[in-house]
């Protein structure tokens, strides 16, 4: 099977190497054939890694020790979706899965445009099969996972199978683990189709509204799979890592963030180009960024130049990824100067009190976040070159920066949508903001009463409460409009007026996700916790938690030993919650690791780590966490993926304005001969 | 709508009030007289000034004062430490059993925080004892003052560029917006979707 691998992999770069170049040729010449043929050969390409990935997937499967990345990463008694999981566990394994996603989008894109953009595919192959060359070659290269074991005897270097493998890191065995790097990858890998479809307009002079809106729907499929694999990172952690928290502003986490922001930016700006003809190089700018941060969030996992949890193991592909990183820059910039003359604004701005200005604003703050996470998390390389002292830039730099720029955004939030397009006048922010003000100021003066004195986490929760009010306001604004006009009931009313304009409506969801986003992070301003050392009996109290160990019990199963405390815990007396830490042993790996109990409620969750036992009294170290609001992070997380699938579904007005630029196009092909 | 102003549907879906004229529709607005514009211009600015000034010196406060403590805990001093170990965690949050580092490191706290000494001068005590790079975020001086400064400064340069702009670029204002009124009105989009299908069956 590495066999088949291999050669999946050659053959990928054959593929991959002649869809490049034929997309370009194809394009230079407008020849129609050979622009199929290089779709034809994207599709190749995708079947060819997936070849490869199944012969992977295939080894790790059987448990064919052969082969080197299956010994390193599987083991017999791991559970099948967690050998599934191996796929993407180790450096070699995840490069394979980032090409053969790239090859499924590539596919995808190569589908849905069969007959529609004629004049943009022949270069958006070319870049999307530019981009699966690139990794490609670097699969085969330089972090192949078909390599084999061998063993160096008197009779020569032969293939030795292990007799069992090194097993998955045992911080991978989680379940929500298993979906976080798909996630992920699919996030990053999906920025390079708007990349691609913005180069292939900006090489054909194409820069009207098609490109503009195709690129908005390509962002947003990424954009929403990478905020959610975002949040099971950051579930992962604090399920996982047992120091109560879920976000640490670790290298790899914030390399994650960085497109997930830019593509924020272009989510909102690509608005003012739709409705107002504004703004265009900006838009091409950010689609621009948010490729490269998405290859460059991708290089600074792998290179190993920044100290990590999450990193994979230091290799030599680094310089690989900045060569690709100053290709991709140099390129597009190039490109982008050139085009400038195509892509002049049709309108100016009318005044500073507007949703177009209210954009800008957001833009702005968007990038400066942008720059701080990336400065903050590139400083100790860039200090070890200036001034030759390692520094360490951690969680207290970026909250004390970082958060009230959060909350500048989180106030744009509620009031942005309410700005009117042009200029808002006095009377309409009268109108539109004195209840929200008024209701949060009330919900202030409650909060302070009821002792929240922490600055930031009085101002979160103070401006949560005034963009819930704002976006709570728009939909029952709009739903009682309906209910007169339309005799309709209320649920009826919010139901077909989200229909009616999913894009305006699925955005508000999205708001409300991330006002519950923030509610979450406020709580971590209440955190407490204590330490103790426990044997049967013994008690640890915490706020109005009473913990109670009823022993500790061993046992083991063949992935690993676990040793488990038996935690009853009571609140005010009354039985709430029986909770099982335990230090689990993996015998595969030799690794230890902690298994969190967690009881979550929407008020607090309480958090039980069995971190160790106390080699002079033999108790069990018993740390305890109580973490108000966390529940409501994962809350704001599925609210903010409904509301983007809300969003990118059709409204009845766009699905007849689609129908009829359809028809519009197929008229233009008929006339064209295509 | 109130204002003296007339918008006819017809004039929002005609062909030259979509693409190339976004948002420029044709009929029946007024003019606002030139009469005391240089004197609310003046007002405009002075306000978009104060504005300015309170929001710059809020940002800049938080980013100074944020929630510091005063006094120092070994809880408060472990957040800004991270562990020798080598585990690339806080202090606090060293996932090793038993860590021998974080056991010494802890030691050596709780003795600075018995001498009563204040969170600065501990961290300072402490970089000196472990090397600069055990702290969680550099001192601000020298070349990382950097780190701390550049970001407050492209924010509110930045910012202040976005200001400048807009009012370089805009229009005298053409027309009012009714009050209430957010572009999106779902009358006006029911007034729009019928004259269209009316066009459609016409």
């Amino acid at each position: 099977m590495n066999q088949v691998g291999t050669v999946g992999l050659i053959a990928a770069l054959a593929f991959g190497v002649f869809a490049l170049v034929a997309g370009a040729v194809g394009g230079l010449l407008r020849s129609p054939r050979i622009t199929r043929s290089a779709e034809r050969s994207a599709l190749g390409f995708f079947a060819m890694i997936t070849l490869a990935v199944v012969a992977l997937e295939y080894m790790i499967l059987t448990n064919d020790f052969h082969n080197a990345y299956v010994a390193e990463h599987s083991n017999r008694d791991l559970l099948t979706y967690y050998k599934v999981a191996a796929l993407w566990a180790g450096q070699e394994g995840s490069l394979l899965f980032w090409t053969w996603l790239l090859s499924i989008y590539s596919a995808l894109v190569v589908w849905q445009n069969r007959s529609k953009n004629r004049q943009l595919m022949p270069y958006v192959v070319a870049v999307l099969m530019g981009t699966g060359t690139f990794f490609s070659l670097l699969v085969f290269f330089v972090a192949n996972p078909f390599h084999e074991l061998s063993v160096v005897s008197i009779a020569g270097t032969q293939p030795y199978a292990a007799p069992d493998g090194n097993g998955l890191n045992p911080l991978l065995q989680y379940h929500p683990m298993v979906i976080h790097p798909p996630m992920l990858y699919l996030g990053y890998v999906g920025m390079v189709v708007p990349f691609a479809f913005a180069m292939a307009a900006l090489i054909t002079r194409q820069l009207g509204d098609n490109w503009i809106r195709i690129t908005r729907r390509w962002t947003m499929v990424p954009w929403m799979l990478l905020g959610c694999g975002i949040l099971l990172g950051g579930n992962w952690a604090y399920a996982v890592l047992g120091w109560g928290g879920y976000w640490a502003w670790d290298p790899v986490e914030n390399a994650s963030l960085l497109p997930w922001l830019s593509g924020t930016a272009f989510l909102h700006s690509v608005m003012i180009q739709e409705k107002r003809g504004m703004l265009k190089v900006w838009n091409v700018s950010l689609v621009i960024l948010t490729f490269f941060l998405s290859i460059f969030g991708t290089f600074l996992t792998r290179s190993g130049i920044v100290s990590s949890v999450h990193a994979f193991a230091q290799s030599n592909i680094g310089p690989f990824f900045a060569v690709f990183l100053a290709i991709i820059l140099f390129f597009s910039v190039t490109l982008l100067f050139l085009r400038l003359d195509h892509l002049k604004s049709e309108n100016k701005l009318d005044s500073m009190v507007s949703r177009e200005s209210g954009f800008l604003f957001n833009n702005w703050i968007l990038l400066a976040l942008v720059f701080t996470v990336f400065w903050g998390t590139l400083f100790p390389v860039i200090s070890k070159a200036v001034q030759n002292v390692t520094v360490t830039v951690g969680a207290p730099f970026f909250n004390k920066v970082a958060i009230p720029m959060g909350l500048l955004l989180l106030l744009l939030t509620g009031a942005g949508p309410l700005l009117a397009w042009r200029k808002t006048s006095f009377q309409s922010l009268k109108a539109n903001f004195t209840l929200p003000l008024a209701v949060a100021l009330v919900g202030g003066i409650v909060l302070f009463a009821a002792g929240v004195r922490q600055l930031y986490a009085w101002m979160t929760l103070f401006l949560s409460i005034f963009v819930a009010v704002c976006i709570l306001g728009e939909f029952w604004k709009g739903a009682r409009t309906r209910m007169r006009a339309a005799k309709e009931n209320f649920l009826e009313a919010v139901y077909n007026l989200t229909m009616r304009n999913t894009r305006r409506y699925g955005g508000y969801i999205v708001h409300i996700g991330i006002v519950l986003l923030f509610v979450g992070f406020a709580g971590q301003a209440f955190k407490a916790d204590t330490k103790g050392l426990m044997q049967e009996g013994d008690i640890l109290t915490i706020k109005d938690y009473m913990l109670r160990c009823d022993g500790l019990v061993s046992g083991d199963n063949p992935n690993y030993e676990y040793t488990r405390a038996l935690i009853t815990v009571t609140k005010k007396g009354e039985a709430f919650a029986e909770m099982h830490p335990e230090k689990r042993f993996y015998k595969a790996s030799q690794q230890p690791t902690s298994y969190v109990a967690i009881h979550p409620t929407l008020a607090e969750d309480v958090y039980v780590v069995l971190a160790g036992m106390d080699s002079e009294t033999n108790k069990a170290i018993i740390q305890v966490f109580i973490n108000p609001l966390v529940m409501w992070v994962w809350i704001g997380g599925f609210v903010f993926m409904l509301g983007t699938l809300m969003a990118m579904v059709p409204s009845r007005v766009e699905r007849e304005m689609a129908d009829m630029r359809q028809a519009q196009e197929l008229a233009v092909r008929a006339g064209e001969g295509f | 709508m109130s204002g003296g102003r007339k918008i006819s549907v017809a004039s929002i879906i005609s062909p030259a009030s979509t693409a190339g004229h976004r948002g420029q529709l044709r009929s029946g607005f007024t003019v606002r007289p030139a009469v005391g514009r240089a004197a609310r211009h003046s007002s405009v600015v002075t306000r978009h000034f104060w504005l300015s000034s309170l929001l710059i010196s809020l940002f800049a406060a938080s980013v100074a004062f944020g929630d510091n403590r005063t006094k120092p805990t070994l809880e408060s001093l472990g957040n800004q430490l991270m562990c020798k170990c080598g585990c690339v965690a806080p202090l606090n949050q060293c996932p090793h059993f038993d860590c021998a580092e974080k056991a010494e490191m802890q030691a050596f706290l709780k003795k600075e925080i018995a001498e009563g000494k204040g969170e600065a001068v501990i961290l300072q005590d402490v970089a000196q004892r472990y090397g600069l790079q055990v702290l969680t975020a550099p001192p601000a001086r020298g070349f990382n003052l950097t780190v701390w400064v550049l970001p407050s400064i492209g924010l509110l340069t930045g910012l202040g560029i976005v200001v400048v702009v807009v009012r370089r670029w805009r229009h005298k204002p053409a027309l009012d917006t009714a009050p209430g009124s957010t572009g999106d009105d779902p009358k006006l989009i029911r007034a729009v979707e019928e004259e269209m299908k009316s066009m459609r069956m016409g």
